[in-house]
């Protein structure tokens, strides 16, 4: 239609938004703060802005690191005894609760498994790479005990295919090669 | 697993559950016969002085006395009066009289009082010096004011003497006796309100005999006079007399000359005999002379005469004068083509007779021939007529009759204003041969199964396809159906219709008299149809093989016959050959061997790899094979002296669901499992030992063997084989102090290794052969568990249920003669691992068993029968059903009886407390609740979500 017009002076608001806030007075600054303002704000960010330069040091983070992702890693072991006790008190009988129990068993480790890398993510950098594949170890490894735990009470529970009669049905009737016919009254 | 162990306990610890009241009638069915009643001994008669209504009573050629309610012809009660010890024959009598309260039944040397409203026993005497001939109700003046039952006469007849006795009516005790020693056949006893005739024949110098009347005193039995009647020419046997009247006013005797011209008959106690010709009109020779005369006491003396021939008949009817004696014609009913049968009734002094013929049944007074009342009888059936008791009851001015016929084919029937009231088969009662029909329309789809079995993939893929479009056809006919269905489903009996599941079936049956029925199981065992196929009265069936739509009756003569299964028509037919055949076999239902009674085959049996194990009837088991005929391939003769009675193998249809046993801890007890293993009984009656002896079927070689010592031989014994075990049942006496006297049932289990998860010598081999073996040529032998137990009764028959895949555990159906019932054992009772003197453990627990106890007592819930009186039983049928949970029964022999089986409960059947309309109503009110619900939900769930902004 018609060419572009020349845009329109931005609104006051927009050219007060972007300008910076003039400096108080003298005498504005001698006005005390209203009880309960605190003038520092942004205080804490300053602070940790001002702190973490200070406690830059990467040996020292990487060992915090490294405590942390063991701590991460044994944290699934303290289950076990708990575990134990509940799953043997629980009984070998199929009931709901006791499915249910071996259910919850069987989800944890399987689900910390599978998330492993993705639990010991946030302390992987390179210096540490190395040094967290032990800890995953023992993490895995404190899974799979969980694991055998529930595996331990399916077991119990008759539910594994460990005896004869669980192929039973996969053996067939010996078939005579000789058939004999009766003619009795 | 575990969940099968949970499964399987609970199948075990509740295997059975009792008939519910409801399903009687419903599930099973039972035909309470009689046998054929016989013709002067069945009557219409109240059972007390104070009913109204009267039952239909009768003996029969089985000597089991009966009484019928006439309704609906439902049996009210029956006894047996046939004796095994009664060797000397003699005829089944049955004698009653209006208000007498008590029927009097004779049987050989038997003579008993029966209470007429319930069949209980009275009084009972056995007479040992000969057999009852005749019984008769003394009607004494003043015996018949009195209420209590009559005294009756019996006349016995021994070796060349007579006796007549007059028994108590209240204790059966003989008030005096009149012994005849003259050598005379003892034939009749009757009696006039004064007198009581005793009718002896004598025989003449040359031939024939005389008729002797000796009129006794009733009170005291002393002999007041004698007199001969000279009838010597024209009574050549007892057969000749056609008629002695018992207890009419004017007892008469009636007899007819040789050349049938002239009918001689003489008022007893007087000595002349008149003669009264025959005029015979029709001009075909009379066959038959019957004379029908009223038996009670205060009726008109009038009698009728009843001429048949071979097309038709006609009857004449006389009065007889009392104070002259006279006999005088009153008037004849014509002569009618076709059969007639004439049966003579009451109303107080007025004596009426009721002529039935093919189309009509008509009823005269004795005084005038004018017609009371005539009926036509619509869908009469075919067969002759033998006789016929009626019953008639004046309404108004008119005459209602009711009548029950014999028919020849066993048939009794009862006729009311013409209409058929009820039929019983009693011809039933001979079954000798039973099997289950396979019906026809089933054949057509197995054969399209076979062929879809036998195409490629895509090939069978498409004759499917095809096959499914093609029933579309009757696809609008289902629909028009199915309002139809869905209401009658609801509204059933039972929740779903199971006659499509299989347990519709049809049994046939043969009878001795060569007869065949068809019966329905799931119409409570009506007759669909029944054919005379054979004029016998021995007809030895041996063999009923079926085919879909047809069944061939093999005969022990070597004759067959080839019947229509839906209509009973006789399609083809062989001539006998001249063998005596014991045992019949066919395979592939088109082959058959007859085995002749010395085990030799009558036929060529031709298969090379297969064997045919016969037994002979000197007691020995044979085995035969394909290649020669000649000479038996192995004998099996029982040790020391004894002979096989009996032998058994298992089902044609028994399905092995599960190759092992499992036990408590999870491993395996492999049974020992092979279909050519035979049961053999073999008994030394001298010795009393019996012997029970598993042979393999190929070989002829014993795999085990058990001898039981001071067994009873003459008392039943029983066996059955199915799956892993076997079970027989004998009478055993006492030998020492550690052995049980009494019935005991044994059963074994064979296992083939004692140890679990063991699979014997033979291991995880394939196959097997009995003859080639690698190791030692022959079969391993079993591990064999036993356990024996004392049971209350004998056992005359066994049979095990089948079921469709084997799953369901079996029930051994045994046959108790003693309590007249049948019982379904469950195999978990008779587990012989159940552990002897101490309780199981928890493992054992956990595998169902439970501590063994010697004596097994029957549990009410186990009597399939359930109150049913099932009585005769020889054979039970099995037959598999669609449904797994489901076995149908049959048996027969005596009574016929019909009934499922459900050994695990019906666990693939909804119950009836399951209520489908419940269920319906149940959605429906869902459905709209969720209707009327939804928008008001959804409304919410908006407003909400504007709330919240």
């Amino acid at each position: 239609m018609s060419s572009a017009l020349p845009p329109p002076p931005p609104p006051q608001w927009v050219v007060t938004l972007n300008s910076p806030m003039p400096r108080p007075t003298k005498a504005a600054n001698s006005i005390p703060d209203p009880p309960g303002f605190s003038s520092n704000r942004g205080g804490k960010q300053q602070k940790q802005q001002q702190k973490q330069p200070i406690e830059k040091k990467p040996e020292e983070t990487d060992a915090l690191k490294l405590k942390k992702a063991w701590e991460i890693a044994i944290a699934p072991s303290k289950q076990i005894p708990m575990n134990a006790i509940m799953m043997y008190m629980s009984g070998n009988s199929l009931q709901i609760f006791s499915i249910m129990m071996v259910f919850m068993l069987f989800k944890g480790p399987i689900q910390g498994l599978i998330g492993t890398n993705a639990v010991f993510a946030k302390f992987e950098t390179p210096a540490t790479r190395g040094r967290l594949l032990g800890v995953k170890a023992v993490y895995v490894l404190v899974q799979l005990g969980l694991l055998a735990l529930g595996i331990w009470k399916v077991n119990a529970m008759g539910l594994l295919p460990t005896t004869r009669s669980d192929w039973l049905a996969w053996e067939s009737e010996r078939q005579p090669l000789e058939r004999a016919h009766f003619a009795f009254r | 697993m575990r969940l099968q162990a949970a499964l399987f306990l609970a199948a075990c610890v509740s295997p059975v559950a009792a008939i519910f009241r409801d399903e009687v009638n419903h599930i099973d069915f039972h035909h309470a016969l009689l046998g054929a009643p016989s013709p002067d001994s069945t009557f219409f008669v109240k059972p007390s002085s104070a009913s109204n209504a009267s039952l239909l009573y009768t003996i029969s050629d089985k000597s089991i006395l009966g009484a019928i309610n006439p309704r609906d012809g439902a049996l009210l009660w029956r006894q047996d009066l046939s004796r095994s010890d009664a060797a000397t024959g003699g005829a089944s009598l049955l004698r009653t009289s209006d208000g007498n309260n008590a029927v009097v039944g004779a049987a050989g040397q038997h003579i008993s009082s029966w209470t007429a409203q319930d069949g209980k026993l009275i009084w009972e005497n056995q007479f040992k010096d000969g057999v009852v001939a005749d019984v008769e109700l003394l009607e004494l003046e003043e015996a018949s004011k009195t209420s209590g039952p009559r005294d009756s006469l019996a006349l016995v007849a021994g070796e060349s003497v007579g006796f007549v006795r007059r028994l108590d009516g209240a204790t059966g005790s003989v008030k005096w006796e009149h012994k005849d020693e003259s050598g005379d056949v003892a034939f009749q006893v009757s009696s006039s309100p004064t007198e009581v005739f005793y009718i002896s024949l004598q025989s003449a110098l040359l031939k024939g005999h005389k008729v002797k009347v000796t009129v006794l005193d009733p009170v005291t039995g002393r002999q007041i006079r004698q007199h001969v009647l000279n009838s010597e020419n024209d009574i050549a046997t007892p057969e000749s007399v056609l008629f002695v009247g018992a207890n009419v006013a004017s007892p008469l005797i009636a007899w007819a000359d040789k050349a049938q011209k002239a009918l001689k008959v003489n008022i007893i106690g007087t000595k002349q005999v008149q003669t009264i010709n025959i005029e015979n009109a029709s001009g075909h020779e009379i066959r038959q002379i019957t004379i029908h005369a009223p038996h009670k006491l205060n009726s008109l003396p009038h009698f009728l005469v009843h001429y048949v021939t071979d097309n038709g008949a006609w009857a004449e009817v006389y009065h007889v004068d009392l104070k002259s004696a006279a006999i005088t014609r009153a008037y004849s009913l014509p002569y009618l083509q076709g059969q007639s049968v004439v049966a003579t009734s009451n109303i107080d002094a007025n004596v009426y007779f009721t002529r039935i013929t093919e189309s009509e049944a008509v009823v005269v007074s004795s005084a005038s021939h004018g017609i009371l009342g005539r009926w036509n009888i619509e869908d009469s059936p075919k067969e002759r007529a033998l006789y016929a008791v009626s019953e008639a009851i004046s309404k108004g001015k008119s005459v209602v009759v009711r009548a029950a016929i014999l028919r020849e084919s066993g048939a009794w029937d009862l006729i009311r204003n013409g209409q058929t009231e009820w039929v019983r088969h009693e011809g039933l009662i001979d079954a000798v041969a039973a099997t289950w029909i396979e019906p026809q329309i089933q054949e057509s789809l197995a054969h399209e199964l076979e062929v879809e079995g036998h195409e490629s993939l895509v090939g069978a893929y498409t004759h499917r396809v095809k096959r499914h479009i093609r029933d579309l056809e009757h696809l609008p006919e289902w629909l028009k159906n199915l309002p139809q269905r869905i209401i009658s489903s609801v509204l059933a009996d039972e929740v779903t219709n199971l006659d499509s599941f299989g347990l519709a079936k049809s049994v046939i049956i043969a009878t001795k008299a060569g007869r065949l029925y068809a019966l329905n199981t799931a119409e409570q065992g009506a007759v669909a149809w029944s054919v005379q196929v054979e004029e016998t009265s021995q007809w030895d069936v041996k063999s009923i093989v079926t085919r879909p739509g047809e069944a061939t009756i093999y005969v022990s003569d070597g004759s067959s016959a080839t019947v229509n299964v839906s209509t009973g028509e006789v399609t083809s037919r062989s001539a006998p050959k001249n063998v005596k055949l014991q045992s019949i076999i066919s395979f592939d239902s088109e082959t058959t061997i007859g085995v002749q009674e010395d085990g030799s085959l009558a036929t060529t049996f031709e298969k090379s790899e297969e064997l045919l194990v016969t037994t002979s009837a000197d007691g020995r088991v044979l085995g035969w094979s394909g290649r020669d005929n000649k000479s038996p391939a192995w004998e099996f003769v029982p040790p020391s002296g004894q002979k096989v009675i009996h032998a058994t193998s298992r089902p044609a249809h028994d399905p092995v669901a599960s190759i092992g046993k499992v036990l408590g801890d999870r491993s395996v007890l492999y049974k020992y499992l092979n279909s050519n293993l035979a049961l053999v009984t073999a008994v030394n009656e001298k010795d009393h030992t019996a012997g029970f002896y598993l042979l393999d079927g190929v070989s002829g070689n014993v795999l085990h063997a058990t001898t039981h010592d001071s067994v009873d031989t003459t008392q039943p014994i029983a066996s059955v084989m199915s799956e892993n075990w076997f079970a027989y049942s004998f009478f055993g006496d006492v030998l020492d102090e550690s052995s049980a006297k009494g019935y005991q049932l044994v059963v074994s289990e064979l296992y083939e290794s004692s140890i679990p998860n063991d699979r014997g010598p033979l291991d995880a081999a394939g196959n097997y052969s009995s003859i080639h073996g690698n190791s030692g040529d022959s079969l391993p032998l079993p591990h064999v568990v036993s356990q024996s137990f004392v049971i209350p009764e004998p056992i005359s028959h066994m049979a095990v249920t089948q079921t469709r895949q084997g799953i369901t555990t079996r029930q051994l159906i045994c046959t108790l003669p003693e309590s007249s019932s049948i019982i379904g054992i469950p195999r978990p009772v008779l587990d012989p691992r159940r552990p002897v003197d101490r309780d199981p453990t928890s493992a054992e627990a956990e595998e169902g068993l439970f501590r063994y106890a010697p004596l097994l007592e029957f549990d009410g819930k186990w009597y399939i029968t359930h109150a049913r009186d099932v009585s005769g039983i020889k054979t039970v049928l099995s037959q598999p059903t669609l449904l797994e949970s489901t076995s149908v029964l049959f048996a027969f022999g005596g009574d016929v009886f019909g009934t499922r089986a459900t050994p695990s409960q019906a666990f693939d059947v909804l119950g009836k407390s399951f209520n489908k309309l419940q269920l319906v109503l149940t959605v429906v009110a869902l459905t709209g609740g969720v209707a009327f619900l939804a928008p008001m939900v959804r409304k919410k769930q908006v407003n909400l979500l504007w709330k919240a902004n």
